[in-house]
């Protein structure tokens, strides 16, 4: 394997050791140096195991020896599936998600059946470790827009313009078995510092694995940063109050990508033969996510009573 | 240049412009190594060859059948008379492409028109709603990075063919190794490296031209005008495979080049015209044209 930079020597975003060129810029890695040659010469490539002259088979699509059909080894593009390698630890135990989930029940508005935390029962309750992104880079982004800031006798006028601005440990979710939604509401409130490069939870934890290739899971780092990027200029940088044809171009430095395996409980409670599902964070118990039943006798009375309050008032107005 | 072959001793008799030769006395695959100079660096990465030989000829074969309507009827019968599997070299450009443009941007509103018109013999005076554009100027900065260039660093091989059979996978690219090329003809760069970049600066140009027009706001622009600096340029060389198949149809005719990308399968080759078939078309179009006329006017 040749020494890599660990840098970009363009974009200063971290290479993996694979890599032939920076993922973000495309610049070329640098390799490592070969014997220099001052005159010129013909050279035999050789089989390693037998000796033989080789050359490149298009079936075998790499060089092969035709006399022990061995393959040679070139140094290609890996693209493999990376694994976690911080573990944010588990601070809530099974016993305190399981109150957390009680609480959440007992919570429950004016709407929700008034025996939901009394007679539901826990089906299940896995706790997990769900697979995210955390990347920190620098983004060059230059603009164009239409804003209602300086319009004339149309609605609308045009405007540019360029800003810069650093995204610090965001984390995107690389999950399947969390909603986007649930990830998204969880993800703050981790304590990525305190991650550990081995799981540390309740026995009998599950890791999720990351089931996106490398390359995969760059381009959706990179759509995330431009996609952050764009909530970013329209928030802060658009004059005006309204906004449309936002086109953005962005220009990354320094993407630093980690690996992270994030600790949540995912719970099943059983309501009048329905399953229900419930996600409590793993280091925060009052950080619940789920569904829970409506009762729809409550709903209808209420329907019915403010029916009957609307036809009174009526009939009143009417006598009077 | 004349070079010893490592396995039998035999003298090669290598050309200036080839990276691989093969002995013609024990048919040992030799790659040729050379100092490199600034035209002529190491080949940095290669993609190797996928479509086989057979497979090549086929497409090729295809290609021309679907597209022989009006080319001689020999053309359906061509043989293959030569083929060959070729390393191109070609340099991969990339760069952080800078751009300050200026450009008039319409956004468009609408209005109320007043206007007359006669009605029943009568003026009356109606109204009708009418789109307007108003012109704004507008200046700006546009900067990212374009990653994949590629230019022909063959006179053999002009840009303007291997535009035709690109593009390739990258994501299939290898770190150049002499044993991706050893048993195959390879190229070295032969075109001076300074025209090369002048080449892809050109190709980018037309790139960002596209780019620029969608990054406009507005409903529509005009005139775009931007000047492009190029920062942290890269240029290295990279082998392409390339299929090259001489079509033979007509013994008197020169043989017909086909092109098929080595990778990918693309193919680009063109085809001769029967100025025969044009012209009997024409006849018969006009000799249906003027039936027509002769229909239409004696009636």
């Amino acid at each position: 394997m040749p020494s890599v930079e660990p840098q970009c020597q363009r974009c200063h975003s971290r290479l993996e050791a694979e890599d032939l060129r920076c993922p973000v810029c495309a610049l070329p890695t640098p390799r490592a140096p070969r014997p220099s040659v001052d005159r010129e010469r013909a050279r035999l490539i050789r089989c390693n195991n037998c000796g033989a002259a080789i050359a490149y088979s298009v079936e075998a699509q790499a060089p092969k020896c035709a006399y022990c059909a061995s393959e040679m080894h070139t140094e290609t593009q890996e693209d493999p599936i990376d694994q976690a390698e911080h573990f944010v630890p588990f601070e809530v135990s099974p016993e305190q998600a399981h109150e957390a989930l009680a609480a959440f029940l007992g919570k429950g508005g004016f709407f929700r059946p008034s025996d939901l935390a009394s007679r539901a029962a826990l089906d299940s309750l896995k706790p997990m470790w769900w697979p995210g992104w955390e990347f920190d880079a620098k983004v060059e982004a230059t603009w164009t827009a239409d804003t209602d800031a300086g319009s004339h006798r149309s609605d609308w006028a045009p405007h540019a313009g360029a800003s810069q601005f650093v995204l610090h440990n965001i984390l995107v979710s690389a999950s399947r078995g969390l909603t986007l939604s649930e990830t998204q509401q969880l993800s703050p409130l981790y304590d990525v510092a305190k991650a550990k490069p081995e799981p540390v939870g309740p026995p009998g934890a599950q890791v999720e694995l990351f089931d996106v290739t490398r390359s995969g899971a760059r381009r959706q780092i990179l759509a995330a940063v431009e996609s952050m990027a764009r909530e970013q200029i329209a928030r802060t940088e658009l004059p005006g109050r309204r906004h449309r044809n936002l086109r953005v171009a962005a220009a990354l430095s320094g993407l630093d990508t980690s690996h992270y395996a994030l600790p949540a409980y995912v719970l099943a409670y059983r309501f009048k033969k329905k399953l229900y599902r419930v996600v409590v964070h793993g280091q925060r118990m009052d950080c619940v996510l789920g569904e829970k039943p409506v009762s729809w006798g409550k709903i209808v009375v209420t329907a019915l009573v403010a029916l009957a309050l609307l036809v009174i008032v009526f009939m009143l107005i009417q006598a009077s | 240049m004349n070079l010893s072959c490592q396995s039998c001793g035999a003298q090669l008799v290598v050309a200036d412009t080839l990276r691989t030769a093969s002995c013609p006395y024990c048919a040992a695959p030799s790659v040729v190594e050379r100092p490199p100079s600034r035209d002529r660096p190491p080949p940095t990465f290669a993609l190797g060859f996928v479509q086989t030989p057979r497979k090549a000829q086929e497409l090729a074969r295809q290609n021309l059948l679907r597209r022989s309507f009006w080319a001689p009827s020999s053309v359906r019968n061509a043989s293959v008379e030569e083929l060959r599997g070729i390393y191109v070299p070609a340099w991969l450009y990339s760069a952080l492409a800078e751009s300050e443009f200026s450009a008039t941007i319409g956004e468009n509103y609408t209005e109320t028109e007043t206007y007359t018109t006669t009605e029943n013999g009568r003026t009356v005076t109606k109204t009708r709603q009418v789109t307007r554009t108003e012109w704004r100027p507008l200046e700006g900065r546009h900067a990212e990075y374009i990653p994949d260039v590629i230019v022909t660093a063959s006179s053999g091989l002009p840009n303007e063919e291997l535009e035709q059979v690109e593009p390739f996978d990258l994501r299939g690219l290898r770190r150049y190794d002499d044993a991706l090329v050893a048993g195959w003809i390879s190229e070295e760069p032969s075109l001076p490296q300074e025209q090369c970049l002048e080449q892809a600066r050109a190709e980018v140009q037309g790139l960002l031209k596209q780019r620029l027009a969608a990054f406009m706001p507005g409903d529509s622009h005009r005139n775009l005008s931007y000047s492009t600096r190029f920062h942290q340029e890269a240029l290295v060389v990279c082998l392409l495979p390339v299929w090259v198949l001489a079509l033979r149809h007509d013994p008197k005719a020169p043989p017909l080049r086909f092109l098929v990308n080595g990778q990918t399968g693309k193919v680009y080759g063109r085809v001769p015209v029967s100025w025969v078939k044009v012209s009997l078309a024409v006849l018969l179009a006009l000799l249906v044209v003027g039936a027509l006329f002769l229909l239409l006017k004696s009636r």
